[in-house]
């Protein structure tokens, strides 16, 4: 039987700041950013400097977390690390209630309201920002 | 006069140094809201007090990043940083202190941290906020001040010289000098998380 769409997540003990809040489980609704699948594309050729620009990310996986067969994307700053979550977990086709934490230089986990071109600003390298995703908490 | 620990102690407590006193005609009672219904786009759930442990503990990380390049949060051991949490959600400013203060100190040979974490929210902007790298020292060493934080980074904020005020740049609900170093600011008047959260809102005009 489909489990009901929670707005509240059930999380257990230990938990990171991954928890739901800004967008619904239900992918029918609407999120806060405009859904475009032009907000995170393959590959990279956008100059880089006007804030209306995508950055670029690179994912990593830890553990035995699913390997993205695409690693490298273009995202919108504006896209929140909520929203990159949800894209994460519908391409590693994770089921809603499955988790996943994404980490910035091996040591925090943003808060899912965050933009990721501010973090790209604050913890850019090389003209990318790296990013370890993980289904269970891996740096606490 | 008190001296900057003291500055510290104070902020804990919320006493901001300010004074006023409301008019009888000035106090309202207020009906209780009869419905009130989550805010799910402004707000995150809280879904338990683990998570905002989790939450808390990344926020000091991220500060710390930008700080000391994590190093000196990293070197904690896992009791010190449960410490750090358990002082603030025990409001208790020697247990939490004993501990922050190591991540408000830096190298002898440097005048400050690497970069200071801060966050600037606007009424004006559909931005949740503004955060980048500023240093708080230039590169002829002297300190750069709150003034020089929003002209580099928000420089609506700052109101031209001869005209009129427009706005009022708040940390902890009071509105600190301009010439104000940052440096000291985020030793002495960040919030537990070691954020500067600084609000920028339009002058109330009476």
């Amino acid at each position: 039987m489909a489990e009901e769409p929670q707005s509240v997540l059930q999380l257990p003990t230990s938990i990171a700041a991954g928890g739901e809040g800004l967008t619904d489980v239900s992918p029918e609704t609407t999120t806060p950013e405009p859904p475009s699948s032009a907000a995170v594309s393959p590959g990279t050729e956008e100059p880089a400097g006007d804030t209306k620009k995508k950055i670029d990310i690179l994912l990593k996986a830890v553990g035995v977390t699913p390997i993205m067969k695409t690693k490298k994307w273009a995202v919108e700053r504006t896209r929140t690390i909520q929203g990159l979550i949800d894209f994460i977990k519908k391409f590693l086709k994770l089921v809603a209630s499955e988790q996943l934490f994404i980490y910035v230089n091996q040591s925090f986990a943003p808060s899912p309201d965050q933009e990721v071109g501010t973090l790209y600003e604050c913890f850019g390298s090389d003209g990318k920002l790296v990013l370890h995703y993980c289904k269970s908490q891996a740096w606490g | 006069m008190t001296d900057d620990k003291d500055v510290l102690r104070d902020v804990w407590f919320g006493r901001i140094p300010t004074c006023f006193t409301l008019y009888q005609d000035e106090i309202t009672e207020r009906e209780a809201e009869p419905y009130y219904s989550f805010p799910e786009k402004d707000l995150l759930h809280c879904p338990s007090k683990d998570a905002i442990e989790a939450h808390f503990m990344s926020c000091m990380k991220e500060a710390d990043a930008l700080k000391h390049k994590s190093q000196v949060i990293n070197e904690m051991q896992k009791k010190d940083h449960k410490q750090l949490w358990m002082g603030l959600q025990n409001d208790r400013f020697d247990q939490f202190w004993a501990i922050n203060r190591k991540l408000m100190e830096y190298p002898a040979e440097e005048n400050g941290f690497r970069y200071i974490p801060f966050r600037i929210y606007q009424t004006t902007t559909e931005r949740p906020f503004i955060q980048k790298l500023f240093r708080p020292v230039a590169a002829d060493g002297q300190l750069h001040t709150l003034g020089d934080l929003l002209k580099e980074v928000c420089p609506s904020a700052i109101d031209p010289e001869d005209g009129e005020k427009k706005n009022q740049v708040m940390i902890h609900g009071i509105e600190p000098m301009l010439e104000t170093p940052l440096q000291w600011l985020s030793e002495h008047l960040s919030y537990p998380d070691n954020f500067l959260h600084i609000s920028i809102i339009p002058q109330p005009t009476d």
